[in-house]
């Protein structure tokens, strides 16, 4: 039993760690669908690519680090806005599933673009902001890029809750809320739009960027693509009402540990990718049981 | 109120309204569809000219893949290629009932077309039945998950439904097909191919009856209560009920449909390819499968087929070959280009290709292939040619609930 | 027995009590009219006689047969038809789809038979096709037959809506303001094509609508609504002339019985 315990322990740190780059995900899920209603399916892309785009700026190109970082970020917010300026605002009058269906679109060509430039590459590995490396009392391996990672989060999060109270955040929940309105006292709901979809895309570059030099990875095999990181993103939103911001925090946290129960080795031995099983399953549950999400906590918005 | 005409003829009840107006049809144009239903009758040369039209597609679709009485010398790999698209074909149309007629969005129909090759190939290489019951049970099999499914979705709205689709897939790709005793891991899964069909040619014409019996299903379907009942429920579920209408029936009975359709797709998926792995089955075809469904035209039977036999074709790289035929002539290859010039892996293609077509269709387009072919389609079918059939003012994935 | 028979019924959404106690009746062939301002409830009372809402207490019986827990499908098929407000049809699909999609109940063969193509099915869609023109003919929408809905006036389609739910061949007809949109010669017309219909096809009809003499001149027995609760309830002059109805119309200090003689007392025409 002692065993168990010990495996929890090490298997529910590395599901807060994990869970911190769900949260940044959920999070950009979350701002995307208060501001204009969709279900963003290319969140996760906007942070593969960024991450290639960091990787090229790194080892194809030799640049310093934090200009790689800061280009990689760069491409993400361009395509944020590529992506507001050629899916969202055409289709702005059509139903939300048509711009789900577009958001989908762009995630897969996002994944087109990466197979095309990136597929001779086989292995690419991208060092990390620090090497260091912990072990927690209870035996948790710990890298310093993942506790970056959530450092990241924290940050990201206070800033966001400070944006909203700003003029320009206020401006966005006005746009979302009553856009006739918005505009008549002069807010552009167009550049609220293009506003939102830059951040979004930042954080989603964010995530992708900083879990990108954990593992090895190719263009087929990212430990951060649709499945990886855009579901459990979703989850995490879900839980937090598609609303709460710091409902997002909270249930990418709930994800990343929740995750980590399948596998553990009495379950992942028998039946290897129980994750993905564990997070449908999970997904079903709240969806029927509590559909206006776990973590809402007194959000003054509608 | 009495009727003004002939009283020679009998009637059941007299009218008892004063008669309306038609409409003043809203492009200018007589179109067709307006008016009576007096069947307009092509000419004895219109007759000719739509026969050998239709001889010439016949021809193209069955004997040039076998080599009679064609100038094109095509090889083992070609048939292979036409056998896929086919089989996408068939996917297509069964997404086409979910997306198109029922209004419900799914991401996880790779999902039920991997599960129908993987049960076709344990029904065939563990049970050793028979390749034609496996292609039942695989067929049940798709009904019954999509149908459970269907049961969700009736609990959820359409973006929420979405999510959870996308979920299943994953959940498939990644646990389901990880199961090795059923997979067969890495490796794949054989699946041999059932007894008098082993050539491609034999193969491909077996896969294109399958796809007509699937149209005609799909035609049915169209025409008849089911039809009419999907097409209701889609825009005006409350109305549809009051017409009598169980919605939530209709619902599950399109799933359903669509499931079993899948899964037969992908039987004949796996003995086409004759190893199928797990990994085929991922968030790439997912997307391309609502892609190739939408580009093709939602609701258009002609142009789902055709797309998706054009996304087919375009990832085998068949198409650019077939294009660089006559390209050749002026001493250009396509294939090169793309390959070459422009860096682009072929079996690439249709990932940076589709969602281009895509973003066309869903703001320009919105009938897509199907809408662009209407008026060909018309008029192989016997109708006046109308440059103006087949508008579609919106892509419509109507979920009333999102 | 009557038809139709609305028992104590009340309904709230949250805190408002959209419905409260209300009572009514249709007997066999009668035609009885439901009047109100807007916002009286009387479209709530229609969604929770069809099945749309779901009533806090109380029941709706037709036919002896206490319908309260059936879904809206199935009261269709007992026979209850209803008409909307903004015009429940199809929008994309022609007037005749409409037509044949209403017959739904009365196709001889079922989904899957349909789907595969069972030789019966033919001749099944031809006959509702056929059934379908006769009603387009009787009620003069022959001319507008292969038309898209969402292209028709709206004037049009409060005939063509009602052609439709005459397809689903109905013994209780529950109209929620037919008349809406017309002058008072069309809501004449209006009146007398009622007639007719209920003498042809041997209906019982519930209308609601707020042409009073419309409801006043076809009805046999008429309700007053207001605030969800049923103010009045008789024959058409009876309530017409009853005060609280004319408060209702009026306003509070519009009726003061204690002002000259020439003040109105009835609802005015």
């Amino acid at each position: 039993m002692d065993g168990l315990v010990e495996e929890l322990a090490i298997a529910m740190t590395a599901g807060v760690l994990r869970g911190s780059v769900y949260a940044l995900v959920a999070l950009g899920i979350v701002l995307v669908y208060r501001a204009s209603g969709v279900f963003n399916f290319a969140q996760a892309e906007f942070g593969t690519t960024g991450l290639f785009a960091a990787y090229a700026a790194l080892e194809l190109w030799g640049w310093s680090y934090p200009v790689a970082f800061a280009f990689g970020m760069g491409v993400a917010i361009a395509m944020g806005l590529l992506t507001e300026r050629l899916v969202i605002h055409p289709l702005r009058n059509s139903s939300k599933v048509t711009l789900l269906v577009g958001t989908a679109g762009v995630a897969l060509a996002a994944i087109g673009l990466q197979f095309w430039l990136f597929n001779d590459t086989l292995i690419m590995t991208m060092p990390k902001i620090s090497e260091s490396f912990y072990i927690t009392p209870w035996g948790a391996p710990v890298t310093a890029q993942a506790l970056i990672g959530v450092g990241v989060l924290a940050v990201v999060a206070i800033l966001l809750a400070l944006f909203f109270r700003s003029p320009s955040g206020l401006a966005i929940q006005a746009a979302q809320q009553e856009p006739v309105a918005a505009e008549l006292i002069g807010i552009s709901v167009r550049r609220v739009s293009m506003l939102t979809w830059g951040i979004a895309a930042a954080l989603g570059g964010l995530a992708g960027i900083l879990t990108g030099p954990i593992l090895t990875f190719t263009a087929a095999f990212l430990s951060f693509g649709a499945f990886a990181a855009l579901l459990p993103g979703f989850m995490a939103a879900v839980l937090a009402g598609m609303r709460s911001m710091p409902g997002a925090v909270a249930g990418g946290l709930l994800v990343g540990c929740v995750e980590q129960l399948g596998s553990l080795s009495i379950l992942s031995e028998r039946v290897p990718g129980t994750g993905a099983a564990v997070l449908f399953f999970f997904l079903l549950a709240v969806l029927l049981v509590r559909p206006n999400g776990v973590f809402v906590g007194r959000v003054a918005t509608a | 109120m009495t009727s003004t005409l002939d009283d020679s003829r009998t009637r059941i009840l007299e009218p008892v309204a004063p008669p309306v107006q038609a409409p003043e049809p809203a492009d200018g144009l007589a179109s067709e569809s307006s008016g009576s239903d007096q069947a307009w009758r092509p000419s004895r040369a219109g007759v000719w000219a739509r026969g050998f039209v239709w001889g010439l597609l016949a021809w193209f679709v069955l004997a040039v893949p076998a080599n009679i009485l064609s100038p094109f010398e095509l090889g083992v790999a070609d048939v292979s290629a036409a056998t896929e698209a086919v089989i996408f074909g068939i996917v297509g149309l069964s997404l086409n009932i979910l997306l198109g007629y029922a209004g419900q969005i799914s991401f996880g129909h790779q999902a039920f077309v991997g599960i129908g090759a993987f049960t076709s190939a344990y029904v065939v290489v563990d049970l050793q039945l028979s390749f034609w019951f496996a292609l039942l049970i695989a067929s049940a099999v798709g009904a019954l998950q999509a149908g459970l499914l269907g049961a969700v979705s009736l609990r959820l709205s359409g973006l929420y439904f979405a999510l959870v689709t996308l979920s299943y897939g994953a959940f498939t790709e990644q646990t389901v097909f990880g199961i090795t005793e059923l997979t067969g891991g890495e490796g794949g899964k054989s699946a041999p191919r059932p007894t008098g069909f082993d050539s491609e040619i034999s193969y491909y014409l077996l896969c294109l009856g399958f796809l007509a019996l699937v149209v005609f299903i799909d035609w049915r379907l169209t025409r008849s209560k089911a039809g009419r009942a999907l097409a209701a429920l889609r825009e005006n579920p409350r109305v549809a009920s009051s017409y009598g209408i169980n919605v939530k029936a209709y619902i599950l009975l399109a799933f359903a449909l669509s499931g079993m359709i899948a899964g037969l797709a992908g039987a004949l998926l796996a003995h086409h390819e004759e190893v199928i792995v797990g990994s085929k089955f991922g968030f790439q075809l997912a997307l391309l499968f609502v892609l190739m469904t939408v580009v093709g035209g939602l609701r258009s039977r002609s142009g789902v087929v055709i797309g998706a036999a054009f996304f087919a074709l375009l990832g085998s790289g068949k198409l650019l070959e077939m294009l660089d035929k006559p390209l050749s002539a002026v001493g250009f290859s396509l294939t090169e280009f793309i390959e070459g010039t422009v860096g682009l892996p072929q079996e690439f293609v249709p990932l940076v290709i589709g969602p281009i077509l895509l973003l066309l269709t869903i703001t320009l387009y919105p009938g897509g292939i199907g809408q662009q072919i209407a008026p060909v389609r018309e008029w192989l079918l016997g109708r006046r040619f109308d440059p103006h059939a087949g508008k579609v003012e919106e892509v419509t994935v109507n979920d009333v609930r999102a | 027995m009557s038809v139709l028979e609305v028992r104590d019924l009340s309904i709230h959404f949250g805190g408002i009590k959209a419905l409260q106690h209300v009572d009514l009746r249709a007997g066999e062939w009668e035609i009885v009219g439901i009047i109100g301002p807007n916002g009286a409830g009387k479209t709530t009372l229609f969604n929770c006689i069809t099945g749309f809402y779901t009533p806090t207490s109380g029941s709706v019986t037709y036919r002896d047969r206490d319908i309260s827990k059936l879904p809206v499908h199935r009261r269709t098929a007992l026979g209850i038809g209803r008409t909307f407000q903004n015009v429940g049809l199809v929008k994309n699909a022609t007037v005749l789809e409409n037509l044949r999609t209403a017959q739904h109940l009365q196709v001889g063969y079922d989904a899957l038979s349909g789907v595969l193509g069972v030789p019966s099915t033919f001749s099944e869609e031809g006959r509702i096709s056929r059934r379908g023109h006769q009603i387009l003919e009787l009620l003069g929408l022959t001319e507008v037959t292969s038309a898209r809905v969402a292209d028709l006036p709206y004037g049009v389609l409060k005939r063509v809506e009602i052609a439709a739910v005459l397809a689903t061949d109905p013994d209780l007809l529950l109209l929620d303001e037919p008349g809406s949109g017309m002058g008072p010669e069309e809501a004449h017309a209006l009146g007398d094509l009622l007639l007719e219909l209920r003498r042809e096809f041997a209906l019982t009809i519930v209308m609601i609508d707020h042409h009073v003499p419309l409801v006043t001149r076809v009805s046999d027995y008429v309700y007053c609504l207001n605030f969800g609760e049923v103010l009045a309830a008789g024959t058409p002059d009876v309530v017409r002339t009853h005060p609280e109805v004319v408060r209702a119309y009026m306003g509070e200090d519009e009726v003061d019985s204690s002002t000259d003689a020439t003040a109105t007392q009835v609802v005015p025409v």
